[in-house]
């Protein structure tokens, strides 16, 4: 089977964020970046489905050389192939990425198409409904349970107040939601495999973002939380404290 | 990277009136590749111990659970250093050393069962090891399928390691060696298949006679090793130290490492990189007990305050910030120089030990200091933080037997150098290795010998007060040599000066050249903390160096000595 998993590489979530002075970008310079965990779902089952049925799993990512770290990262959790799509500039606008994606995607006939059901750094969470209208094919977004066999996927998808079953035919889409599988952690051995793994390099000419970012701003500080006590004895005082103070309960 | 293979010391020469600046200058740095491929290991190890490592629970416990010490193998962390050949992951000395730190950040345990498997464990294997040897063993330890523990230790030969016990002779009958004795304070010794033994043995001498010396045996379990119960210990409770247990062991002649009678040195060279290791786990434990000591003190509140806010608060987070960067700086220096090619670093090794560890008691100290009355309980992790780190002055050479050595090398390297002296110093500190003829040679043809190179502006200052003050302690080295002659071996209070003149000199330049280097590669924003974190401590440090100089000649040693001795012949206070 011939699998292709999206990721991205984004920001750490322990990161301290820091805006350029104009606020219209994030300053980079000193941040560490990490492969969205969502993602990482998509390239376990990738590797999960390459191990029970056979074939090929191939990364593809879009982004600055920055991410060649992201690729690699995901190579070394036992991806086959992978493809850098080259880009200088980080697009703002879902629909150009997606259209940059189904570009590559379209010319690797490939039978199943896993990605996270979002970025942890924009949460635009378009991308699987975006590619499978530019690809014309079926996409199940949100999955946390999935079955693939040669012909076809049954996906679970979390709706509200319980769980939908799915059945698409291959080729089709398929994003990963929490629950999905537990990602492994990349080995040594698979990190030193990975090193020997090239990278193919795609350049592909971004069409115009359709949403410009005007101003990033920090969140509103925090009031400071407030540690009443550990253990049973705090129950009550904190009991007291919702009720009296924050008044949240009744 | 430069090839620096067979080069002197940077430290041995400093004493000689040497400053070999190109060893310093610039300061290491890791290539793209290696730099990436670490970063995601680091990546597993972080995530791998958040899921799994609860340092808190293993304390508790006494014991990591096998499913965590399974995972650690399966993820390959047991083949850091061995050739890819032999199955293992062959990385360099920078790289590992920064593994262990983080090892060390998230328990300390853990790092010593890493660190004693891989540091000083299959050590002598990598070092001396025969092909066949290393093909029988290592790939079995890079699995971890073997875990090794190293075996030199033994109730009445600590820090005098040249008196162990334990005695292997030869059978010419069976053509085994026959193996007597036990070791005491074994780190992994409940845990280890694999072995580093040293015993002593009958070695034929030049004049007919025989003599004992080391041998280094590479043992395994299903020879019959015993190992006794689990220590009762004040911290690092989960890893293993056991006593070990050897009655008539029977090991085949395959399993000698290295020279028969040359077991010492092989002992001596195993613990010299060990040393780096263990420093940066002090490192690793000194970063998470800062990391926990701001997350309470924003949060804490006193007089309407956060304790972050009080000057003798923030005073302490400087120091210990400042500790920590100039014990990186060493260390990062130092396996920098291993990696490449210098083999000469017993002395910058065991300073990065000395530094490291000592600073590590003084920052734990002061995070418990800061958290107060909760400091003190056990529902925190300071009090363990503290049984945990104080092992760390003890063990793999106390830091006064590290820093006698330091001082005692440094001045026989001038005992070369002032031939007429020299004589009468190598007996006491012959172990410690003798200068090359290549580095003799090497420091003769220099032209310029007591500058360092220019370095950035903003810190041209420390540059100045370097080379004043090296000169100086070289100058002092000379001067107490001709003065006390053979008998600086017993001045062990001038020595613990000298070294500890020479630990804040090696601060001082491995913290110039780190932070001279960053600013020639980052934004100048990005190295205002550095430039002022470098300064404030060559400032602080050029001042112990003159203290102790001075203190060399003028000082109440004897007066001391006196009252000590009053005191221990009178029993009691």
């Amino acid at each position: 089977m011939n699998i292709a998993v999206c990721v991205k590489q984004v920001p750490d979530t322990e990161t301290n964020i820091k805006l350029t002075d104009d606020h219209k970008q994030i300053n980079e310079s000193e941040i560490n970046f990490i492969v969205n965990p969502y993602d990482e779902l998509a390239v376990e089952e990738g590797i999960k489905t390459k191990e029970k049925i056979g074939g090929e799993v191939t990364i593809i990512s879009l982004g600055p050389d920055r991410i060649t770290s992201a690729i690699r990262g995901a190579l070394a959790m036992g991806a086959d192939k992978a493809i850098h799509i080259k880009v200088d500039r980080n697009p703002s606008d879902p629909m150009v990425v997606a259209r940059a994606l189904a570009e590559v995607l379209s010319a690797g006939n490939f039978d199943l198409i896993l990605l996270g059901k979002q970025a942890i750094d924009d949460d635009h969470a378009q991308m699987t409904q975006i590619l499978g209208e530019l690809l014309d094919l079926p996409a199940v977004s949100v999955v946390t349970k999935l079955e693939v066999t040669e012909e076809k996927v049954i996906a679970e998808r979390q709706i509200e107040g319980g769980f939908e079953k799915t059945e698409a035919a291959l080729p089709a889409i398929i994003s990963a939601q929490r629950g999905l599988n537990e990602p492994r952690y990349a080995s040594l051995k698979g990190i030193m495999a990975a090193k020997r793994i090239p990278i193919e390099e795609k350049s592909i000419s971004l069409t115009e973002d359709k949403i410009e970012i005007i101003r990033y701003e920090y969140p509103p500080q925090k009031p400071p939380g407030k540690i009443v006590g550990e253990g049973a004895d705090a129950v009550h005082e904190l009991v007291r404290l919702l009720r009296e103070e924050a008044k949240v309960l009744s | 990277m430069v090839n620096k293979k067979g080069l002197p010391s940077f430290s041995k020469s400093l004493f000689s009136g040497i400053i070999l600046d190109e060893l310093i200058f610039p300061y290491p740095r890791q290539s793209k590749d290696e730099q990436e491929n670490l970063d995601m290991i680091l990546d597993t190890l972080d995530k791998f111990a958040q899921d799994y490592v609860d340092s808190g629970a293993f304390d508790r416990a006494e014991k990591m659970s096998d499913d965590v010490i399974k995972g650690w193998k399966e993820l390959g962390f047991f083949g850091l250093i061995i050739p890819e050949n032999f199955g293992g992951y062959g990385l360099s000395s920078t790289s590992y050393v920064k593994i262990l730190e983080q090892v060390g950040y998230h328990d300390g345990s853990t790092a010593l069962l890493l660190g004693a498997h891989q540091s000083i464990g299959i050590k002598a294997l990598l070092l001396y090891g025969t092909e066949e040897q290393k093909k029988k063993y290592l790939p079995k330890l890079a699995t971890g399928e073997m875990i090794a523990a190293y075996a030199l230790t033994e109730p009445e030969a600590g820090s005098d390691a040249g008196g162990i016990k334990a005695r292997a002779v030869w059978d010419k009958a069976k053509e085994v060696y026959i193996l007597n004795g036990s070791k005491m304070w074994i780190t992994n010794g409940g845990l280890a298949d694999f072995f580093t033994v040293f015993a002593k043995e009958q070695i034929a001498q030049p004049d007919g006679g025989k003599k004992d010396k080391i041998t280094a045996f590479l043992a395994t379990r299903d020879m019959g090793i015993k190992s006794g119960k689990e220590e009762k210990k004040l911290g690092i409770r989960s890893s293993s130290t056991t006593a070990l247990f050897f009655e008539n062991l029977e090991m085949p002649k395959q399993n000698v490492i290295g020279e028969n009678g040359k077991g010492f040195k092989i002992a001596m060279e195993v613990l010299n990189e060990g040393r780096v290791g263990l420093a940066a786990g002090a490192v690793g434990a000194s970063k998470k007990a800062l990391k926990q000591i701001i997350a309470y003190i924003t949060e804490r509140k006193q007089f309407d305050q956060s304790l972050a806010e009080f000057e003798l608060i923030q005073k302490k987070i400087a120091e210990i910030k400042i500790n920590i960067f100039v014990a990186e700086s060493m260390i990062y220096l130092t396996t920098g120089l291993i990696d490449q090619g210098q083999t000469d670093f017993s002395l910058e090794s065991a300073m990065c030990k000395i530094y490291a560890t000592d600073r590590l008691w003084e920052n734990i100290n002061e995070c418990l200091q800061m958290a107060g009355g909760i400091g003190y309980s056990q529902e925190y992790p300071y009090e363990q933080n503290l049984r945990d780190a104080r092992i760390n002055t003890i063990f793999e050479g106390t830091n006064e037997i590290l820093r006698i050595f330091v001082a005692l090398a440094g001045i026989h390297e001038q005992g070369e150098y002032l031939k007429q002296i020299g004589k009468a110093l190598k007996d006491p500190v012959k172990s410690f290795g003798l200068i090359t003829d290549f580095a003799v040679q090497y420091m003769k043809e220099r032209l310029t010998t007591g500058r360092i190179r220019d370095v950035h502006g903003s810190l041209a200052n420390n540059k100045n007060l370097f080379e004043e003050w090296a000169k100086n302690l070289h100058i002092t080295a000379e001067r107490t040599l001709i003065r006390y002659g053979k008998n600086i071996v017993q001045k062990e209070i001038i020595q613990e000066r000298l070294a500890d003149a020479m630990i804040d000199l090696w601060g001082m330049i491995a913290t110039i050249s780190r932070v001279d280097t960053d600013i020639r590669h980052k934004s100048w924003d990005a190295v205002q903390h550095e430039v002022l974190i470098c300064n404030t401590f060559c400032e602080q440090a050029w001042r112990r160096v003159r203290r102790n100089i001075l203190t060399i000649d003028k000082n109440s040693d004897d007066a001391h000595l006196k009252i000590a001795q009053q005191v221990i012949e009178n029993g009691k206070y």
